[in-house]
Order: structure tokens, then sequence, then C-alpha cells
């Protein structure tokens, strides 16, 4: 079975149609007035450049956001001892060994080492390093306009990993720590990152409904936060929001993992007034 | 005497080896210029690339060629040193997978998920990107380069899928998940983990199981590895549906930790023509 090679086919094409318009150009400029014509010229080189660019090969006309899918992986850096903490994970992050013997991928500190961390230390340790291997399916889709999209899901500011259960434990058994460690970061850095979004979505930190609707109305456009208001709403199974035509488009049975609605400032009230709600009607319970 | 009789066990070991790699059919590709990628990816923009001559196998590597191996050097897998290996039971949300020690390529899913005597015609998995390259060592042949895989998935065709597949009918091609979730089993295709190589249709080319069944370790690097090592596997696998990462085509490029064993993800070898 032999697979044939591709040729330049589409370019060639494409070269048979600039010229034949170059030459449709010039004997319509010597029959008509100037004026008229070179109006004509312009829309036909306008029209021959956009063909080119939709049709190129080595490239693309669809470009990625990249300022709003940095600001979708960023990550926030908790101050608490960071140097002591980056240390310890120094000693444990993988290094290509050339002999082909390795660390195994375990790639967490000793149960001893993490014990001796005060209760920020560990807080510091669990933000900036996972320690179990994730696989990354790193779909490119939709990764233009980012801000002009408010996603069903957030991205991940960990690459291949994701926490153990020991991390996830930590954050849950220190929850009340954590929810003020995470406020006071926000507060101080004016940044909510992935890593910090995630907290909140594994604790199912509800309480904090009120405080990230204040960091949306406060910090420069932020849409995950309101991708992070969605999340809680649906793992929280509020009734409301999961008969809405919003749950339908991001979480509904057509929907995948880079579903989104467009932004736009009634979506984003319309949110935080449901994610009000269902706090309100959580908490005064 | 004694010289003659280290060269014919060394003749008789390289002999073994590359027939296990012999056993596996290879389909030639054709040097050539390809188009690859997708317009709307920076990791794989769509571009027009020149390959040499090579071959790529017809199926994933089975559990029966990776036993040969392991029976033939002691070969002992990062899962089996570390049992670190991550598998996947219904019930878990979407994206979790759980660790667990007792998994390694004899029982990809665990212990208490059963192992793989019956299934010695699926493929492999639960083995990481590292026990995949000593395999190739022994059996004489590499991974196929991130370009060559995709070459062969797309078998002539620059859309997402190869000619025939579109997500409708991709059932007829691809073990995948086919549920809404993970919370619950699927099994509407017969299978619940991997199927055996040639349960589905193949591409035009005569590969089989490039899309789903398992995702299939490559080589080469991208930009958004910033320099780290990473691994990167191809194709989907059993546990991708079209509501998670659909990558069950020929343009998306998963990432992993070189040393990470999953359930879902195994290999594909290629070899010079």
């Amino acid at each position: 079975m032999i697979p044939p090679s591709v040729s330049s086919f589409p370019l060639t094409v494409y070269s048979y149609i600039q010229q034949t318009f170059n030459s449709t150009v010039l004997i319509i400029f010597k029959e008509k007035t100037m004026r008229t014509h070179v109006l004509l010229l312009i829309l036909l080189f306008g029209f021959i450049n956009a063909f080119a660019q939709s049709n190129e090969v080595d490239g693309s006309s669809y470009t990625r956001d990249e300022k709003g899918y940095e600001l979708r992986t960023k990550m926030t850096i908790p101050p608490y001892g960071l140097a002591k903490v980056k240390n310890l994970i120094e000693t444990i992050t993988f290094k290509e060994d050339p002999l082909g013997s390795s660390d195994g991928g375990i790639e967490a500190i000793s149960a001893t080492q993490f014990k001796s961390l005060s209760l920020r230390e560990k807080f510091t340790y669990v933000m900036i390093h996972a320690e179990l291997s994730q696989q990354n399916c790193a779909i490119p889709e939709y990764q233009n306009d980012i801000q002009k999209r408010i996603f069903s899901q957030l991205e991940t500011g960990f690459n291949e990993a994701s926490w153990s259960q020991r991390q996830a434990d930590f954050l849950m058994g220190n929850r009340d720590s954590v929810m003020k460690l995470i406020q006071e970061s926000v507060v101080r850095s004016k940044r909510m990152g992935v890593n910090y979004k995630e907290a909140i979505l594994e604790m199912n930190a509800l309480e904090m409904i009120p405080f990230i609707i204040r960091y949306i109305k406060s910090t420069a456009q932020d849409n995950d936060a309101l991708t992070l208001l969605m999340l809680l709403m649906k793992r929280g199974e509020y009734d409301e929001f999961m008969k809405s035509t919003s749950y339908q488009k991001l979480y509904g049975t057509d929907a995948n993992y880079y579903s989104f609605l467009n932004y736009n400032k009634a979506n984003e009230v319309l949110i935080c007034e449901r994610a009000s709600r269902y706090y309100k009607e959580k908490t005064l319970k | 005497m004694i010289k003659n009789f280290w060269i014919l066990l060394l003749g008789m070991v390289i002999c073994t080896s590359y027939s296990f790699a012999q056993e596996q059919r290879f389909i030639d590709i054709e040097a050539g210029t390809y188009i690859l990628g997708d317009t709307l990816s920076l990791d794989n923009p769509r571009r027009a690339v020149t390959l040499s001559h090579f071959s790529i196998a017809e199926t994933e590597l089975t559990n029966e060629a990776f036993a040969a191996f392991v029976a033939s050097t002691d070969y002992i897998t990062l899962a089996e040193r570390y049992h670190n290996a991550m598998v996947f039971e219904p019930g878990l949300a979407e994206f979790r997978w759980l660790q667990d020690s007792t998994a390694y390529w004899r029982f990809p899913n665990g212990t208490s998920r059963g192992g793989i005597e019956e299934k010695m015609n699926h493929p492999v998995t639960c083995i990481s990107y590292r026990d995949a390259l000593a395999y190739c060592d022994w059996a004489g042949v590499r991974l196929p380069s991130l370009e060559e895989w995709e070459v062969a998935s797309r078998a002539g065709s620059q859309t997402k899928y190869f000619e025939g597949v579109e997500l409708d009918n991709i059932m007829d091609y691809a073990n995948i998940w086919h549920g809404r979730n993970h919370l619950v089993a699927d099994t509407t295709d017969g299978f619940l983990y991997t199927s055996p190589a040639k349960t589905f249709k193949a591409n035009p080319w005569g590969l089989y199981d490039v899309y789903g069944n398992v995702f299939e370790f490559c080589e080469g690097s991208l930009a958004r590895d910033q320099g780290r090592k990473v691994a990167h596997a191809r194709g989907g696998s059993w546990w991708c549906s079209k509501n998670s990462c659909a990558s069950f085509n020929s343009q998306y490029i998963g990432s992993v930790n070189p040393n990470a064993s999953f359930s879902n993800l195994g290999l594909r070898v290629a070899k010079k023509k």
C-alpha cells in the first residue's frame, strides 16, 4: 500500500487565480476611467491577499490569544516559606538521566518531610507542586479571543501532574485556613491563579462565593472566575443552574471540554447573581 | 571452540530479538511531503513536512509481544519498581485517575480489576515511555516520531480524521468511551477498557486502532514542553469521549510524565524501511 505524497496543487491554483485577476485588472484599466478602476484594483488586491492568507500552507490565519492563554494557566505563588519549599521540590523533581536509571516518576517529598512543614508551608507546597502524574490532553481548540469567552472548564497550571490524595486531604482537612490564605493572597496580589481556583473547587468552597464575586467586580476581567462560580453551582447541583440554557450549553449532552458562553456584561451579571442566590440557599438552610 | 560457542550464542540472541519484531506486520510509508497539523493549533500548526521512508506496525503492541520481551530479558517496568501506576474505574470524576500500587502491565487496572491472561491480543498498557523505549531497544524497532505517526494515521487525509471517519460513525473504527461522563461504566462498543487488536476497522493504509484503544507514545518535543522532558502520545484511548478530551483524531498531541504508567497508554512501533 503506497500512500500518495502531497502535490503543490493548492499553491498552483492560487498563482493561476492571481495572474488571471492581474490580467483582468490591466484590461479594464485601459477601457474605463482611472478613478473607478483604481478603486477596483484596491478591492481586488485586498481580495487576493485575503485568499492567500486563508490558504497558506506554512502557517495559519488562526492566532492563539497568548496573553489570554497565559492568564488562564498562570498560578499564584504563595510567599509562605517559599525558598524552603522550592529547595525541597528541587530534590524530587525529575531529572533526565542518560544512563537510563531514574526516580521512577516519584515526585513527592517523604511523609516525614511533609509532616515537618508548617501549615502555611504545606499550603505553599501544595499550591506550587502537584505530586501525582496526570495526562494532559492540551486540547488546541478555541484558544483565540479568550477574553470573549467564558469556558466550561478551567485550564491546568500543573501540566502533566495533579494533586495526590495526601494533598487533597490537606486542602479538605484545613479548609478554613486554606480559604483564609487564598483570600489573603488574592487581596494582596489582586490575582486568583488557576491553582487557587482549582483548590476552591477541590474543597467545594462555596463559602467563598461572595469573595469571588467581589473579586470579579473589582479586578481586571478574569472569565475563569465566572467559570469557577458555575463549576461550584454544578458541583452543588443547584437546581436553577441545572435547568438553565447556560448549563445545557456548557455541560449538557453535546457539550465538551471547550464549550463556552460568549462573554458580555449581561452574562457576567447573570452568573454572579445566580451564584449569589445559590450561596444564600446553601448558607441560610 | 569456546569462542565459536559465544559467537553462536550471540547470533541466536540477535536472531531471537529480530524475530519478535518481525512477527508484527509493518506498513511501508513512502518518502514524501505531507500536509500535517491543524489551523487551530500552535503546537501542531498546519504545515508541509518532508519525511524519509519508514515502516510502522499495523497494530498497537500487544500484551503477547511485551510478554515475550519480559520473558527474554526479565525486564521490570517502572510501575513494578515504584508502584505508582495510574488506573481507572467507573465512578471517577472527569480526568480523575487512581494511583494503584498493585497495577502494572499484567494487571493494568490493578489486581482487583483482573489480569491480562485472556487478553494477550490486547494492546499492552500500564507501561511508561521509558518502558516503551526499553522494548524498542530489545526488539530492534523504535517509536514513531510525532510527524510519522500523524502521516500514518491520516492516510492521506488533511482533515481531523482519516477518510471515512466522522464523529457519527467513529464507533466502527475506534474503541472509545461513549458515556456522557465516567461516573457509570460504558460498554456501548463492547469494551470497558482495551479491545483486541484489529477489532475495529483499519484506516485506508491498513493501520488498526490509530484512534482510540490506547494512546501511542511517540518521539518528539513541543514548544509547550518549555525544555522539560515530556513524553507525548497520540490517537486517544478507550477512556476518551467526545465530551471530554476527544483526542481520538490525527491532530491532538497528549503529554505525560515520561516515567508515568497509565492503563490507557501503550505504543505502536516503527522502523526504518
